[in-house]
């Protein structure tokens, strides 16, 4: 820099400099950029004409679809709609909803659920699944399905896709359903001693036998869950990690370029779908990070379907929107749990005052501004089984909790509340310590908030010296599921509780067929109300708004849309 | 000059090892289980979680793991993630995410420059006009709002209420970019016209400027030439480590206009202990900030003929 530069030279340099940075970090013309692009869709999805003669706003899942909607037809529209950023887009390891809405709509597994019911209805892959012992099941499913690379799917997509997820060294998370099914011979692959599960096996290409270790009635059930989807042949010549960009399943839909993370994920109808064909000819969901972001957008008219209305705009939706508004009841599921493994919190007496103190109305009303539902049983309203009121302590009743808590020996000391932390439980964890101090007297209140990774830890090391905030989200519709984080031997059983009584009643209902079942759940879940190691506080509640430009608009219990029966009326 | 900058980029590299070490040193020191918590309440099953331990050398004591992630890196593989994207190469994450942090970074700082000098000139220039009060009154106001009230209000204005610009994500190109630009450029841009307007103001009075304006020099030649040169020292200096803020992503704005940005990947990595990542993305960091201290030491030989560096 010896040679001085006049200064106005210097200033050009400068700006030119500047100016090819901007153009390096330009945003490519890609065509995927532009969604409007690469659909063929005759009429502009961004245009917002309200349509005069609304249909009534019924959800009837078990309407009849029009059979002059053939797959043929080039129309169908298109929608946009709401997806908060999947972690995975991989079947056999995704257990969050973000990426299972995702992968529920581009594979069909053996069994499809009623999303009002819960109940196994028509749609699944499986042309039956029976077995005489509740042990050894056969599993028959349909011919003639494609995977959207034109495979057909065979028994041998499903059977292959399972044993590579009971392989540790992939790593897939959802194998602990395999655990929990208890596949025969799923032990021996995790500990490396066979390749393949010996309980498993092909029949020919439309028949699975799988033979189980123990009677588990839920099997049915289960085998629709996320994780149980095949796999094309194609998956197994590409890492992982390369499938998620643009997953091959055999769903209704189809993947339309690659996943832009944080961005969109679009998606087609696929005409060869072995099911019912979808309504829509393109789905564009799109990714937001933020629930408010997203509203906004909706009401900017960008958005058509938002299934995650944040609390704080649900009173306001839910008035303006109408009959387009609605609350889907879902399975996800708040608990306090108690130590039962630390005086004095083995004493029942306490955790029932505990639980009795907390007003769990006033909280949803005032905090979550009621979308919530005050939990009264330990089995969420999603299932048939589930019982109003099942739980004796779970109202809010000071006389009682006095009561009980003079009974006992108290709280000697601080007591700890802990929580995970940056998760929204700060406000009414504080609500709960409030009640606890009025009711109770109990003044001296400590709160541990912890990132999740150190809190889990916590747990798993059972360091945890008072009640504490989890949850759980029933993602196959069946009680078994919805309590086995209550068993001895779950890992999931932070509470520590053992009842000899609880778990005989658990295994007995596992072996009886699916209708008697739910008789000997509900006495297993009595026991777990009586004892009371958690105390259910609240299921969740969906908000969802949809535009005029889309109608049946149909909500299930893990909260997601059920994309392919979503009309576009135009 | 040349040698200064070849000594000044060899003094980097002890302080990115050194960055890289102590970063990788805080994540190992944090409590909790990154793959305890992969499953969430319902965990992986235990051979699972052996399988992931061991890939990515999780019960190794610190300086093996270390020494075996920097042995990755100098054979350019940053590593893989573990909670975030688990899986994915940092390389990949980086690469995914940094064009729209760097894109963002630049209409903010477009923003920045034009108006904020704009305005602190323009205000120096009219002293106690009405002009001047205004910016003075304006900045002072723009500073004391939270960032996240400032990019709400644009958002329901301008975007919902008007519908000049898109609510929020990156589905518009450009235009994506100018509300969460200006809106990330806001509290800077407030800054920026408050240190020019100072700044320039004391160079008016200075001798200089007399003797220039003595020698009969036009208005306008004494200020552009003169007093606003040697006024652009500690903008120049704010300017630069704020180019380097704007670049190692703004977890708020980009969370508030649904922007997929290096910020937000590098909270939710260290929110959920995925070493490798913040790692990588943190050094990045570094390195940004050492090149743009860099960048002013060669601006102010640029700005003002008494420095010299050989």
């Amino acid at each position: 820099m010896q040679s001085r530069l006049s200064g106005h030279l210097r200033w050009l340099l400068l700006v030119a400099a500047l100016a090819l940075v901007v153009a390096a970090c330009a945003p490519e013309d890609d065509p995927e950029e532009d969604p409007d692009d690469d659909v063929e869709v005759d009429d502009d999805p961004d245009e917002d004409e309200p349509d005069e003669d609304e249909p009534d706003e019924e959800e009837d899942p078990d309407e009849e679809e029009d059979p002059d909607d053939e797959a043929e037809a080039p129309d169908g529209g298109e929608f946009s709609m709401y997806l908060c950023e999947p972690e995975r887009l991989l079947s056999q390891e995704s257990s969050e909803v973000c990426g299972s809405q995702v992968l529920d709509v581009l594979f069909t597994g053996l069994v499809a659920y009623d999303p009002e019911t819960s109940e196994v209805v028509e749609g699944g892959m499986a042309s039956s699944i029976e077995s005489d012992d509740n042990v050894d099941w056969t599993i028959e499913i349909e011919e003639g399905w494609e995977f959207h690379n034109g495979e057909e799917v065979t028994a041998d997509n499903y059977v292959d896709a399972w044993n590579w997820m009971a392989d540790p060294e992939n790593e897939m998370g959802n194998a602990s359903f395999l655990a929990t099914a208890g596949f025969e011979g799923y032990q021996e692959v995790a500990d490396g001693e066979a390749d393949e599960m010996a309980g498993v096996e092909v029949v020919d290409d439309y028949t699975i036998e799988v033979s189980l270790v123990e009677p588990f009635g839920p099997f049915e059930l289960l085998i629709g869950y996320t994780g149980f989807h095949p796999l094309p042949d194609e998956f197994y010549d590409m890492e992982a990690t390369e499938f998620e960009e643009a997953p091959i399943g055999n769903g209704p839909y189809m993947m339309d370029g690659e996943w832009e993370r944080g961005q969109r994920i679009m998606l087609e109808r696929f005409d060869d779908y072995g099911g019912e064909p979808a309504n829509a000819q393109a789905v564009e969901m799109r990714i937001y990070d933020d629930v408010g972001t997203a509203y906004l957008d909706f009401e900017a008219g960008e958005l058509d379907i938002h299934d995650g209305v944040p609390p704080e705009s649900r009173t306001q939706a839910l008035e303006e929107y109408g009959d387009r508004a609605f609350d889907n009841e879902v399975s996800s599921y708040d608990y306090l749990g108690f130590p039962t493994f630390v005086e004095p919190f083995d004493d029942p007496d306490l955790r029932k005052a505990i639980s009795l103190a907390i007003d769990r109305e006033s909280i949803i009303d005032v905090i979550f501004e009621g979308a919530r539902t005050p939990a009264t049983s330990a089995l969420p309203p999603i299932l048939p089984a589930h019982r109003d009121g099942a739980c004796d302590y779970c109202e809010h009743d000071p006389e009682r909790a006095q009561e009980l808590y003079e009974g006992t020996d108290g709280i000697d000391g601080t007591l700890e509340l802990y929580f995970n932390s940056g998760a929204g439980h700060e406000e009414w964890m504080e609500s709960v310590s409030l009640q606890l101090e009025d009711t109770l007297g109990i003044d001296d209140i400590e709160f541990n908030s912890l990132e999740f990774a150190e809190y889990l830890e916590l747990h798993d090391a059972q360091e945890v010296e008072g009640p504490y905030r989890l949850g759980w989200v029933t993602v196959y519709p069946s009680p078994q599921y919805s309590m086995e984080l209550y068993l001895e031997d779950s890992p999931s059983n932070y509470a520590g509780y053992d009842d000899p009584e609880f778990n005989d009643l658990m295994a007995e209902a596992n072996a009886t067929e699916p209708e008697e079942a739910d008789e000997i759940y509900q006495e297993a879940e009595d026991i777990l109300l009586e004892d009371l190691p958690i105390a259910p506080l609240w299921y969740g509640l969906d908000t969802v708004v949809h535009s005029e430009r889309v109608d049946n608009v149909i909500a299930n219990t893990r909260t997601f849309i059920e994309v392919a029966d979503v009309e576009v009326v135009e | 000059m040349g040698r200064y900058i070849l000594r000044r980029l060899l003094q980097m590299i002890p302080v990115v090892i050194g960055a890289t070490f102590l970063i990788y040193a805080m994540n190992f020191a944090l409590p909790g289980d990154p793959v305890a918590a992969l499953g969430g309440e319902r965990p992986l099953p235990e051979e699972q979680q052996q399988q992931i331990r061991d890939r990515y050398n999780l019960d190794d004591p610190l300086p093996i793991q270390y020494a075996k992630y920097m042995g990755n890196v100098v054979q350019g593989d940053l590593g893989e993630s573990l909670a975030v994207r688990r899986g994915s190469d940092v390389s990949d994450i980086i690469a995914d995410t940094w064009p729209v942090t760097a894109r963002l970074a630049i209409v903010a700082f477009a923003f920045e420059i034009v108006i904020g000098i704009g305005a602190g000139v323009v205000a120096a220039l009219r002293r106690g006009s009405f002009l001047d009060n205004l910016v003075r009154g304006s900045t002072i106001l723009i500073v004391s709002i939270p960032i996240f009230v400032i990019g709400l209000v644009a958002q329901i204005v301008f975007g919902v209420r008007l519908g000049w610009f898109p609510v929020a994500g990156t589905g518009d190109g450009w235009i994506s970019y100018i509300m969460p630009g200006f809106v990330l450029a806001a509290i800077s841009l407030a800054y920026l016209s408050r240190i020019t307007r100072n700044s320039l103001m004391e160079n008016l009075r200075a001798d200089y400027v007399r003797t220039a304006t003595a020698k009969g020099m036009t208005r306008r030649r004494v200020v552009g030439r003169h007093a606003l040169r040697n006024s652009l020292i500690p903008v120049v200096t704010f300017l630069a480590f704020d180019l380097g803020t704007l670049l190692s992503g703004t977890i708020v704005t980009e969370g508030i206009f649904n922007l997929n940005g290096i910020g937000g990947v590098a909270f939710d990595a260290i929110r959920q202990q995925d070493g490798t990542v913040v790692v990588g993305i943190v050094t990045m960091f570094v390195l940004i900030y050492v090149f743009a201290n860099l960048a002013v030491d060669i601006l102010y030989a640029a700005l003002d003929p008494r420095i010299r560096y050989d």
